[in-house]
């Protein structure tokens, strides 16, 4: 892991970009490009790049948030609304799911599909930035950002933003790429998220250079405990995390005291 | 105790929750029994795989298999994996539970009515095969395939009969299952026996010795 990879700092006016040191101010610009660019096939290509193996990870990330009938939860950077829509079914018609993301063609892609799947009812869309949520203090009892985190300018700022709005007792899921525990399978990976992973942005996004950011910004993101440290600090109690297959990815909870 | 990767753990539980609801589907006749027990949270810990899950009924009927769960649930079980196959291929589910090597903390009841509707699960493969292929052609090769296990069922009891009058009558290989379960019970009555017996000379020798003190 980079030392560079916890730029949480406001000390610098630069930040990551995958590999390239860009203006803060400019990173969210960027990062839109990529997700407009990527928005209309991003499942497919999840699919695709992980095997189908993200919907395990997403399904473990379910069972740890425990809802019921009757909470708000809260997907943040849900983007094409996978999470919202099982979210959807947990708590119910008395319950309320928010699908929020900073970017407009994401959410127009999860938006359509929660229609054409009928997960409407108890759903609002919000485009939301993750570093000012734009929700009343202690309005929600759960929040998961899956894969978002690493694209956040200022990730202690944004871990801020979600305890403020989580209730006394909720709590945050984080799940997001991490470092794998074992040498010979963090080669492995290596080879495959810098070769394999922009050729097949390549061949079906026709979009190397979106997959090859996608790439960079997983290994410029904090590893297991940098990140359980963040969210410490951030204030969150009671902080773990589990690896999942072979800590390519990692899911981190943490709640409000 | 589950130790296991859990995206590994998520993609077994999926599959069997898959094959599970599947199989929940195609028999309609099960499925007022199984939203009796909607709501219902029973905790496994296969004791050999070290392995703990959550089963789960949910209306619809829909059955969630999970690998964490916070709540408590009011049925848990713990057994190796034979204790838990001989559980669900039990005809007596409650006597298995009782003499079986199953430890249950909570009620019994729901986990004995869940066993009862799986077993008695009768899949109707007809309504899918229609559906993909016509009326005609589905209709004919559910009819087969109901025939065909209609055959291997009764081949199955079949042989099942023969194979224990021969183990029983002809080779003299196994005793009747009358006479085992005398057996059993004798040792059953024995053991309790004893250990009433070693109880009484406990008590006995902790008095010799408090009377051994007093002199």
């Amino acid at each position: 892991m980079n030392d560079d990879a916890v730029d949480t700092s406001n000390s610098d006016d630069s930040t990551d970009f995958g590999f390239t040191r860009v203006d803060r101010a400019a990173k969210a610009g960027l990062v839109r490009e990529v997700f407009d660019s990527v928005a209309s096939r991003y499942d497919l290509m999840n699919d695709l790049m992980s095997g189908g193996i993200h919907r395990l990870w997403k399904r473990f990330t379910i069972e740890l948030s425990a809802a019921r009938a009757g909470q708000t939860v809260l997907d943040l950077a849900g983007g094409t609304g996978d999470l919202a829509a099982k979210f959807s079914r947990l708590v119910g018609p008395e319950g309320r799911v928010i699908l929020a993301d900073i970017n407009a063609a994401m959410l127009e892609v999860g938006r359509d599909r929660l229609i054409d799947t009928g997960a409407t009812g108890n759903i609002n869309v919000v485009q939301a930035d993750a570093q000012s949520l734009p929700f009343e203090d202690g309005s929600i009892d759960c929040i998961t950002i899956a894969f978002g985190l690493r694209n956040v300018t200022d990730k202690a700022m944004a871990l801020r933003s979600m305890l403020r709005v989580l209730r006394p007792g909720g709590r945050l899921l984080v799940l997001e790429f991490s470092k794998p525990t074992s040498p010979l399978l963090a080669k492995i990976y290596d080879q495959y998220s810098f070769q394999v992973l922009p050729a097949m942005g390549k061949l079906i996004a026709q979009d190397a250079d979106s997959y090859r950011y996608l790439a960079e910004s997983i290994r410029q993101h904090p590893d297991q405990e940098t990140l359980l440290g963040l969210m410490e600090e951030a204030g969150f109690a009671n902080v773990s995390y589990h690896n999942m297959t072979g800590g390519i990815v990692a899911v981190h909870r943490g709640f409000k005291a | 105790m589950t130790q296991h990767d859990p995206a590994l753990l998520s993609a077994a539980l999926y599959g069997a929750e898959r094959a599970l609801n599947g199989a929940i589907l195609l028999t309609p006749t099960s499925h007022h029994a199984l939203e009796e027990l909607s709501g219902t949270l029973i905790g496994v810990e296969v004791t050999s795989l070290q392995l703990t899950l959550y089963l789960a009924l949910a209306p619809g009927p829909e059955l969630r298999l999970l690998s964490h769960c916070e709540e408590k649930p009011a049925t848990f079980v713990r057994g190796s994996v034979e204790d838990f196959a001989a559980l669900i291929a039990s005809d007596d589910p409650a006597a298995t539970l009782i003499n079986g090597g199953i430890e249950l903390q909570g009620s019994s009841a729901s986990l004995i009515r869940l066993q009862q509707v799986i077993s008695q699960m009768d899949i109707d493969w007809e309504a899918p095969l229609v559906e993909r292929l016509g009326d005609v052609a589905g209709h004919q090769l559910a009819e087969s395939l109901r025939s065909l296990f209609r055959w291997g069922e009764g081949a199955r009891k079949s042989l099942q009969r023969q194979l224990s009058e021969y183990l029983l009558e002809e080779g003299r290989l196994t005793p009747p299952k009358l006479e085992l379960e005398h057996f059993f019970e004798g040792v059953q009555t024995l053991s309790m026996q004893v250990e009433r017996a070693q109880f009484k000379v406990e008590k006995l020798l902790a008095k010799a010795a408090a009377r051994r003190d007093r002199q």
